[in-house]
């Protein structure tokens, strides 16, 4: 058996929030979850809202480091998590955006600026990849995080949510990019609300409900478990 | 070692801050009516207005004086605009820092680039007006060179400390307030550090208040032709060197602690 790719073990993140001067709010976004993310296979988090989905992708990216347990990553491996449009500055413009995303990537400015052809070409904005992200609709913007995170070359590539948004099209699109970059070896760990985006796309899944780990295992048996729970 | 404390090459981070503030100043420029004029009216208006106030309402100052005014507020405002920005630089990144590990200190230093750059234009302002002042003497005006550089380290390093306390506590953005009234009434901007009777404070002041030093410097430098004086620019270079230190330490350190606190 191939050594995973990343290793979550025993993971607990707690939050602490004030709610009065002397009164905290604590409560575990996490708790004690544990599992494996193979090379090259498509992993996916369902699970409701509040469920800890997206935070566990922030933990997985290396963005939030766990209170308790470890993550354990190849060394070397680069990772990045694509959301709806967090990442971007409304003021810029898409390919600004685009070339920064790119940068943080590790790639030079004329790379970047390469790359951002292709950006426009696959995000179909047309003149709009030239003017403020803060003229976007919501599908726009997840065109453009979709278009600038699935061309940059990363080892593993964290979903979160973004193919719920778009045009139809789009969506089939992004599915078949993706589906294109299982067969290449990508690692894709896919945050859905969506089943059947699931059982589409993902080997192995996990189901959480309010942090804590209820299934674990192929696609088939996970949604099973989530729908009679 | 965590993903959150990685660091990122420099020869990575120099043209990543370099582009990342170029495009700030570019959708700046975008969103306003007189677009690139600001960089240059803005400064000028300053000014201005503390003329009109000290020389004709409060009848200070001499010949020289809206020259004198421009030597201490045109540094300061590059100084406390520069700190305030990079101070809150990180809560304004939330977004980003949301979904990809980026070593914390890029981003006051993003704002800090932009604030040089906008300072050109300041500086250039200064220079016609010197130039159109008569003041041609220009032997020992290469010294600017390197008190822009002390006067660019010190911001930064200032920022990055700040920055980290912004994002720990919001609060500390009150603290950064009353700071930079404290330095506009300490740091000789419209009256001269050399007026101060008692030698030794006068020295203590130059020492323990870097901005005072510099804005002292400029006027040796542009307006009085003199040399600087090397003491008070290692103190500069001192101030500059321990904060840009302690704020890379503390943001390296509490990555994980800072990141925590923007989602809490």
């Amino acid at each position: 058996m191939t050594l995973p790719i990343i290793n979550v073990n025993n993971v607990t993140i707690e939050y602490t929030s004030r709610v009065g001067f002397f009164k905290r709010f604590k409560h575990k976004a996490l708790d004690d979850v544990s599992f494996e993310v193979q090379p090259g296979e498509v992993f996916g988090i369902l699970g409701g809202n509040g469920s800890g989905k997206s935070t566990l992708l922030k933990v997985l990216g290396g963005i939030l480091h766990p209170d308790e347990g470890e993550i354990l990553v190849k060394p070397g491996v680069s990772r990045a998590l694509l959301s709806l449009g967090l990442g971007f500055n409304p003021e810029l413009t898409g390919e600004d955006n685009a070339i920064i995303s790119s940068m943080l990537n590790g790639y030079s400015k004329k790379q970047a600026q390469d790359l951002c052809k292709d950006i426009a070409e696959y995000s179909e904005l047309g003149h709009f990849f030239y003017q403020p992200v803060k003229t976007y609709s919501s599908g726009m913007k997840s065109r453009l995080a979709f278009s600038t995170a699935v061309l940059t070359e990363v080892d593993v590539l964290l979903v979160d949510e973004v193919l719920s948004v778009g045009d139809k099209k789009f969506k089939q699109k992004a599915q078949e990019t993706l589906s294109e970059k299982i067969k290449g070896h990508q690692t894709v760990v896919f945050v859905s609300h969506s089943e059947q985006q699931v059982r589409k796309l993902c080997d192995r899944s996990i189901w959480l409900k309010d942090g804590v780990l209820q299934a674990y295992g192929p696609t088939a048996e996970v949604i099973s478990k989530y729908n009679n729970g | 070692m965590s993903d959150s404390k990685k660091r990122m090459r420099l020869s990575q981070a120099i043209p990543l801050i370099h582009v990342q503030a170029c495009m700030k100043l570019k959708s700046q420029a975008n969103t306003l009516v007189f677009s690139y004029l600001w960089w240059v009216l803005e400064p000028l208006l300053f000014v201005l207005l503390f003329y009109f106030v000290f020389k004709h309402v409060l009848n200070r100052g001499g010949d020289d004086y809206f020259l004198f005014l421009m030597m201490g507020k045109i540094p300061f405002l590059w100084f406390s605009k520069a700190v305030n920005s990079g101070a809150m630089s990180i809560q304004q990144n939330k977004g980003l820092i949301s979904q990809r590990v980026i070593p914390k200190v890029i981003f006051p230093l993003v704002n800090c680039q932009e604030a040089l750059y906008k300072q050109a234009f300041a500086f250039s302002i200064l220079i016609v007006f010197l130039v159109a002042n008569g003041h041609h003497d220009v032997l020992n005006w290469w010294q600017a060179i390197p008190l822009i550089i002390l006067q660019y380290l010190l911001i930064a390093g200032v920022a990055v400390l700040f920055s980290c306390f912004a994002t720990f506590a919001r609060d500390f953005t009150v603290v950064i307030g009353m700071f930079m009234m404290c330095l506009m009434f300490t740091s000789g901007i419209f009256w001269d550090v050399n007026t101060i009777q008692d030698p030794a404070l006068r020295d203590l002041l130059l020492m323990i208040n870097p901005l005072a030093a510099i804005i002292d410097g400029y006027r040796k430098v542009f307006m009085y032709q003199e040399l600087l004086n090397l003491k008070y620019m290692l103190c500069v270079l001192a101030w500059s060197i321990t904060t840009f230190g302690v704020g890379y330490w503390a943001l390296n350190r509490y990555s994980n602690t800072l990141t925590r606190r923007l989602f809490a």
